[in-house]
């Protein structure tokens, strides 16, 4: 069971044509394992956005393979990437990217509006979400009431509603302060252990010491691979 | 290790519609201006629909008072200038007639009216024979009394016209005046009150076909027929009533109808309407230029919005769909408030002109439809430039 890999990727690239080209990925393999609180991190332009891009079905590679939750991706239609997306991706932005004219309830039941989950049983799924978030309180707020860390409190609400294969979180912390950051932190740490698999991208190391593995990045490669033992036994 | 596991995205209709009036609320001020092109272009439409559609009501309602249905068939000439008779059977004839809703012949009498036996002032009165049918054929009311029916019209009885009963000197019914015909007393019944398309009749005393074989010894032939017809088929009527009365000699059967009525009818000016119609239309394709215009530019501005949807699972199609609705959303609204303008409008005029209003149904319809193809139609290429948007691109943070 904890040997089940998340996500696999097996010498994948990210060629952008140009002169001279950009390798923004290059031959990259990695394993990510159910239950993981994992850290990519890297200074920008280490091709860590594109790597999200890539592991998210945003964008796909020019070489290689990516599997979600054991499912091939290359062979996938436009399509059938978006409902790979709505059934085993969550994500969390650094931009919150919310709804703004819709309520909190509401941009947490989004999370499940492309699987086809009929309204009152999204807007129950959301409720617990939020609830688990903290957020209980704020069901029919809207976004713009909220402060930023709410904000992300309701994305990360969002990316779990539907219990993903794995969440991906793009710099979830880029736009808060010191405070708030390590109080999301906290949150991501909590709902790894009650079981997520989470994957987030930042290029702060102080980010990236709080999970339980770091995967640096620099130039399309990856360049390390950490297992943070000692977060581990705090957490 | 891969399996062949596939999972589909799935966006419900109600969430499809859903999804499109997300945009269109979010924004109300932009909903309201882009949705204003279309409502005047609906709203001229059905103004000049309605009213023309009105003031055709109207039309109709006056002539088909005054009785286009109503025709009346006489005995013509002959070749030889002797006034022929219609055949005897003539009105059940007219009767067989399928859109002819009621028919009555009535005999005209060659027969002296006076007040009394001592009176003998020249009074310019016919005496008619008649079916007792009638009154509702020419749709007439009475003054007082009662009309004839199955048995007084065998009894020496009579029921006056307006004018007779006027020259008569017979202004109420008490005490059963009587009158004279031929020198036979009649009893007057009832009085009709003035008929405005049948003077003729103002000036008749009436009285039962049996009682003038029985009383007055006359040899019954129609002189002329009253038939009441469905007001569609008045025309086609009126061109078999001849063959069905006289087959043998049809021209010597003169058929009248209010012909100046019908005219009347026919002439809708069809100019100005083709003009005011014409004007809304480029109204309408330059309020769905203007939809097409703010779609655009609203799919540039929610270019994170549409990220994010894909990322959460939207299919292209899924994007494509919500833009289509919410272009067809606001040109709905457009055709909806138009409608109300247009049908406000509408009263409006026809109350100044005492018409009764009408808005065909089928224009609203018309109209609805055109503003949900006008909405699919501008919604289309907005639709195919969000949904062709690169995911990737879309999330990354602008700047």
């Amino acid at each position: 069971m904890i040997l089940t890999p998340a996500l696999e990727l097996d010498g994948v690239s990210r060629h952008y044509p140009g002169s001279p080209p950009v390798r923004a990925l290059d031959d990259v393999s990695l394993s990510i394992l159910a239950g993981e609180l994992t850290a990519i991190v890297g200074p920008s332009g280490s091709g860590k956005s594109t790597l999200m891009n890539v592991i998210g079905t945003l964008d796909r590679p020019t070489g290689g393979e990516v599997r979600i939750d054991g499912a091939a991706t290359t062979t996938l239609t436009d399509a059938g990437l978006a409902g790979l997306r709505a059934a085993r991706i969550g994500f969390v932005f650094q931009q919150f990217h919310l709804l703004e004219g819709a309520s909190v309830v509401d941009n947490v039941a989004a999370g499940l509006l492309y699987r086809g989950v009929a309204r009152r049983e999204r807007r129950k799924l959301s409720t617990a979400a939020l609830e688990r978030v903290g957020l209980g309180h704020r069901l029919r707020h809207r976004p713009p009431q909220l402060s930023g860390g709410e904000r992300q409190r309701v994305a990360i609400a969002r990316a779990i509603v539907g219990e993903p294969a794995i969440i991906l979180a793009d710099e979830p912390t880029g736009n808060l302060d010191t405070a708030t950051s390590a109080s999301i932190m906290d949150l991501l740490t909590r709902l790894h252990t009650e079981g997520a698999t989470i994957l987030v991208i930042t290029h702060e190391a102080s980010i990236a010491a709080r999970c339980h593995r770091q995967i640096t990045m620099r130039d399309g490669h990856v360049i390390a691979d950490a297992a943070n033992t000692l977060e581990k036994t705090t957490a | 290790m891969s399996r062949t596991r596939t999972w589909k995205s799935k966006l419900r209709p109600a969430d499809v519609l859903d999804a499109g009036l997300y945009g269109v609320g979010g924004r109300t001020g932009r909903s309201t201006l882009t949705a204003i092109g279309i409502a005047i272009g609906i709203a001229a439409i059905v103004a000049v629909f309605g009213i023309s559609a009105s003031s055709r009501a109207d039309l109709l309602a006056q002539i088909d008072a005054l009785g286009t249905n109503l025709l009346v068939v006489e005995a013509g000439n002959t070749l030889f200038g002797e006034e022929s008779k219609l055949p005897i059977d003539s009105p059940a004839m007219v009767r067989r007639i399928n859109p002819v809703l009621d028919a009555t012949g009535v005999s005209l009498l060659r027969a002296e009216v006076q007040r009394n036996e001592y009176d003998t002032t020249p009074n310019g009165l016919s005496v008619l024979a008649t079916e007792t049918s009638l009154l509702d054929t020419i749709e007439g009311t009475l003054a007082r009394g009662r009309f004839l029916d199955k048995d007084t019209s065998t009894l020496p009885t009579v029921v006056l016209g307006a004018i007779a009963a006027q020259r008569l000197g017979i202004t109420d019914l008490t005490g059963t005046p009587t009158i004279v015909i031929d020198g036979e007393r009649f009893a007057v019944i009832g009085i009709l009150d003035p008929l405005t398309l049948h003077p003729d009749l103002d000036r008749s005393v009436l009285i039962g076909e049996t009682a003038a074989t029985e009383y007055l010894g006359f040899e019954l032939y129609p002189t002329r027929i009253y038939a009441r017809t469905s007001p569609q088929h008045v025309d086609d009527v009126t061109r078999v009533l001849g063959r069905t009365v006289n087959p043998g000699a049809p021209n010597e059967i003169e058929v009248s109808r209010p012909s100046d009525a019908l005219e009347a009818r026919a002439a809708v000016d069809q100019g100005l309407q083709r003009l005011l119609v014409g004007l809304g239309l480029v109204a309408l394709t330059v309020g769905g230029v203007g939809v097409a215009n703010v779609m655009v530019i609203s799919v540039l501005e929610r270019r994170s919005e549409i990220g994010l949807r894909r990322a959460l699972g939207a299919t292209r199609r899924h994007i494509g769909l919500q833009f289509i609705v919410e272009a067809a959303t606001l040109t709905t609204i457009g055709g909806l408030t138009g409608i109300t303008i247009g049908a406000t409008i509408t009263y409006l005029y026809a109350q100044r002109q005492g018409w009764t209003v009408s808005v065909p149904a089928n224009i609203i319809a018309a109209a609805v439809a055109t503003a949900l193809l006008l909405g699919l139609v501008a919604g289309l290429y907005p639709a195919i430039r969000a949904a062709t948007m690169n995911p990737a691109d879309a999330v990354r943070p602008s700047g």
